[in-house]
């Protein structure tokens, strides 16, 4: 019953959060400079012509009224269409107006739905990385506190909060693609070409989850369970991985699903050096490009996955520790 | 101390690695055999596949590929009237306005339809129409007639437009083969879905930014010996060098000087650089104000020094004063091409009303970054160097899809007040760039109408002899242009490609096209 309750009012909680996101992108999208009408119907277009695809598109209508109707789209499942990619997802420039040959426009959720996997893969690899980064420096840190691998924790994760990913992300591309030929590097052919962008963005990452992992491990090893457990005999093996870890998971859970998140909606200067296929390089095109639709289509799917994996990191975070009440 | 459970858990893991193939988290990138050329493209392309909808260069390198040509131009700098025959067997003039075209026997499109005379007509009369955005000349198709004696055989008659037949010798190595079954279709029909060509590979599909090109084991000079070609395009110019040093990449186009030294260290990378048909232009909007007064343009082109640029390209630039490449039909270095000349610029300001440059509008001058090598660095060049004269001029610089799409001339005058770009066509016919541009009835980016400018345009093309027609190119048309300056060249480009050392045969057009039909990983 505590579920059904739990997910009936965080997912209404949730609807609201995207409403609300949804309207401010829609609002500001329609505000800044660029038309995106002049860049569907190409640069040679008349401005008469431009008005009149404008007006049979909606687009001069007031801004309530093109969320509302954008919105019933949405409620049907219908993100609608980019205003100037074809239906075989390339981007493109560069025709004129008064070429009615002009390929069908490709549907938005399509376009998500391509590449939103890829994205997901990409910062599913990079969590990965990062707790394989972060958990070892990070356990020892908090079970030493004050002593070297307590300051290797801190100077590591100082260093690594510090390297600009794009810049890290060519020296890596130089190093192990370039002059090891370990690894490929740009575009995407198979899984191994998720394993660069991902080191890079573990890298990333990874400071704030050892700094999680370095205070609430220390914090638990002063309480008081935990010297009663040596009382009681157990290992210190056990105490650490059975009962700190297990307690420390809480924050760092609440801590993966934010960066998981973030990952989703903001990995996009990796993807664009990387040549990655994913929703960050759609997007950065998409900004480009002034393709409303498409950009509205990815905050909101990016808003709602923000808003279902906060439920989901909720919900295991009860499971693991029974007094938290959301 | 091992206890009954860590060892199941370690025996589970020593049984289960074996299993898993490594491959599939490290997979070879670089594997030699059978591997498809991956070209890298600075420019996207337009989402339509009929190559008379656009000007977009990287679609035509890849119709370069795919297509088929009467004959072909290498336009090398030693010879740039050299032509060698493709899809033609021979291009005779009967007399001034009559060429007979004729064909080689046994060549059939990818889609297994037989070549003939029947498209080249097609061909011919499509892509002239007024409507479509390519505009291919000498003239509308009203102004032609094509007639096939028989399958392989065509006639082009020009009387009826008052220009010499000689004009669709140099068109023969641009205009790209279309099936007449396609053209009958229209432009909804397949000619908008994808490229249907001749050449030695076919298009199988356009998979997100990659154009997947595989061989065509019956094309007409012998199948190619690589399995196709992907033409990718890469907006990032980091990420095109990145992928070429680590041999992701085979080709990558439009390298910088220092991105050019940097691969060069590779001993894996070759270089080849080429003065290209491509002239960089800096287009005057002359359809509105202040621009529309040519007093103003030359102004303008006064308070420029080319030499500056030309040290700022580098390699990548090569030194030129006309209108057209040096490697184009009718080049001569314009002796009243207009140089750095400060006293002369405000001479002309003063002249136009606007002394020092004072009563101005704000200007806006457009260019790209991303594409052509250094533009913004020679914009914030021209930039400084208009303002030192009193242009009040602000650089706006464009990521190319954006700058693509505020490119051309339209009704009222096109975005901003000055726009740069260059223009390339894989032929030596002049007036690819010079009707193209400057001629009322095209104007693309510069939207200029100028009676007497059409009148000389016009005059040439209807030149008898093509002697006579150079003479008036190069005395008339071009030194008239200089005088008038819709546009201000700026420099010929060079182009500079990088391609794997182990790939060899490839031959590159001066217009960045590449024939890889005999092309191979050795």
């Amino acid at each position: 019953m505590f579920i059904v309750g739990f997910l009936a009012r965080r997912l209404a909680q949730g609807a609201v959060i995207v409403f609300l996101v949804s309207f401010l992108i829609f609002t500001l999208l329609r505000v800044i400079p660029g038309d995106p009408v002049r860049l569907m119907a190409g640069g040679m277009a008349p401005d008469e012509l431009i008005e009149q695809i404008a007006a049979d598109m909606g687009l001069r209508d007031p801004i309530p009224v093109q969320f509302a109707r954008y919105m019933g789209g949405v409620m049907r499942g219908d993100l609608g269409q980019s205003f100037v990619r074809p239906a075989s997802g390339a981007a493109v420039g560069g025709a004129q107006f008064d070429d009615a040959t002009r390929a069908e426009r490709a549907r938005v959720l399509s376009l998500i739905a391509e590449t939103a996997p890829m994205t997901v893969q990409l910062a599913l690899l990079s969590m990965v990385f990062a707790l394989l980064i972060a958990t070892p420096i990070g356990v020892a840190g908090g079970l030493y506190p004050g002593r070297w691998p307590d300051k290797l924790a801190l100077y590591l994760g100082s260093l690594f909060v510090s390297l600009p990913n794009f810049w890290l992300g060519i020296v890596l591309v130089l190093l192990l693609s370039v002059n090891l030929r370990l690894l490929p590097a740009i575009g995407y052919q198979g899984f191994a070409w998720t394993i660069l962008p991902a080191i890079v963005l573990a890298i990333e990452i990874a400071p704030f989850l050892i700094r999680t992992l370095t205070v609430s491990v220390a914090q638990i090893m002063r309480e008081n369970f935990i010297a009663a457990a040596t009382v009681r005999g157990l290992g210190r093996g056990r105490i650490v991985v059975a009962h700190a870890l297990k307690n420390a998971a809480v924050p760092l859970l609440n801590l993966l699903g934010v960066q998981f998140s973030m990952l989703l909606g903001g990995v996009l200067v990796i993807e664009f050096i990387f040549d990655y296929p994913g929703l960050g390089l759609l997007t950065i095109n998409a900004v480009l490009q002034r393709d409303f639709p498409l950009i509205q289509g990815i905050a909101i799917v990016t808003s709602a996955a923000f808003v279902l994996i906060n439920i989901a990191v909720d919900l295991a975070a009860t499971a693991i520790d029974p007094r938290l009440d959301y | 101390m091992i206890s009954r459970r860590n060892f199941l858990t370690a025996a589970g893991v020593a049984a289960g690695a074996p299993i898993i193939n490594p491959r599939f988290f490290i997979d070879s990138a670089y594997a030699q055999s059978g591997k498809p050329i991956i070209f890298l493209s600075a420019e996207n392309i337009t989402g339509n596949w009929d190559p008379t909808a656009h000007t977009t260069l990287s679609q035509k390198n890849i119709e370069g590929y795919v297509m088929g040509f009467l004959t072909r131009f290498p336009m090398r700098a030693d010879d740039p009237d050299a032509m060698t025959y493709e899809l033609a067997e021979s291009l005779e003039l009967l007399d001034g306005s009559r060429l007979q075209i004729k064909l080689k026997p046994g060549i059939t499109f990818h889609d297994g339809e037989p070549f003939g005379a029947k498209d080249v007509k097609a061909t011919f009369e499509y892509g002239a129409q007024p409507d479509r955005p390519a505009q291919w000349y000498p003239g509308p198709t009203d102004s032609f007639e094509v007639t096939t004696p028989d399958d392989l055989t065509v006639i082009v008659d020009t009387s009826k437009g008052g220009y010499s037949a000689s004009l669709f010798i140099f068109l023969a190595g641009y205009l790209p083969m279309m099936s007449a079954k396609d053209i009958a279709g229209g432009p909804n029909g397949p000619l908008s879905q994808r490229l249907n060509g001749t050449g030695p590979f076919r298009f199988v599909e356009q998979r997100r930014n990659d154009t997947i090109l595989e061989a065509f084991p019956d094309y007409f000079m012998g199948a190619p010996k690589v399995s196709g070609v992907t033409f990718s395009f890469v907006g990032d110019a980091t990420t095109r060098v990145l992928s070429m040093l680590n041999g992701q990449a085979s080709i990558i186009e439009r390298l910088e000087p220092e991105q050019a030294e940097t691969v060069s260290q590779s001993p894996n990378i070759k270089l080849h650089s080429l003065v290209s048909v491509e002239n960089k232009y800096l287009w005057f909007r002359c359809s509105k104000p202040p621009f529309d007064n040519p007093l103003l343009r030359k102004a303008a082109c006064h308070a420029i020094d080319r030499e500056l640029i030309n040290e700022i390209l580098g390699e990548a630039g090569h030194p030129s004063s006309n209108f057209i490449s040096p490697i184009k039909f009718g080049y001569i270095s314009l002796e009243n091409y207009p140089e750095y000349d400060p006293d002369e610029c405000q001479r002309l300001l003063a002249e136009a009303g606007y002394p020092g440059g004072q009563g101005l509008p704000p200007l806006e001058y457009i260019t790209s970054v991303g594409f052509y090598p250094k533009t913004q660095e020679y914009g914030e060049i021209i930039t400084a160097m208009l303002q030192e004269q009193g242009f009040p001029v602000t650089l706006n610089v464009m990521e190319v899809a954006a700058w693509n799409e505020a490119l051309y001339d339209r009704p009222g005058g096109g975005p901003g007040h000055m726009i740069d770009c260059g223009w390339s066509t894989g032929s030596p016919e002049p007036d690819l760039v010079l009707r193209t541009h400057f001629h009322s009835s095209s104007k693309r980016i510069t939207g200029i109408v100028d009676p007497e400018i059409d009148a000389s345009l016009d005059r040439q093309r209807s030149a008898p002899t093509l002697d006579e027609r150079r003479r008036l190119l190069q005395e008339e048309t071009t030194p008239m242009l200089a005088d008038k300056v819709p546009a201000y060249s700026l420099f010929t480009s060079v182009m500079i490609h990088a391609i794997q050392a182990d790939l060899e045969g490839l031959f590159i057009y001066p217009d960045g096209s590449i024939d890889a039909s005999v092309a191979d990983f050795v």
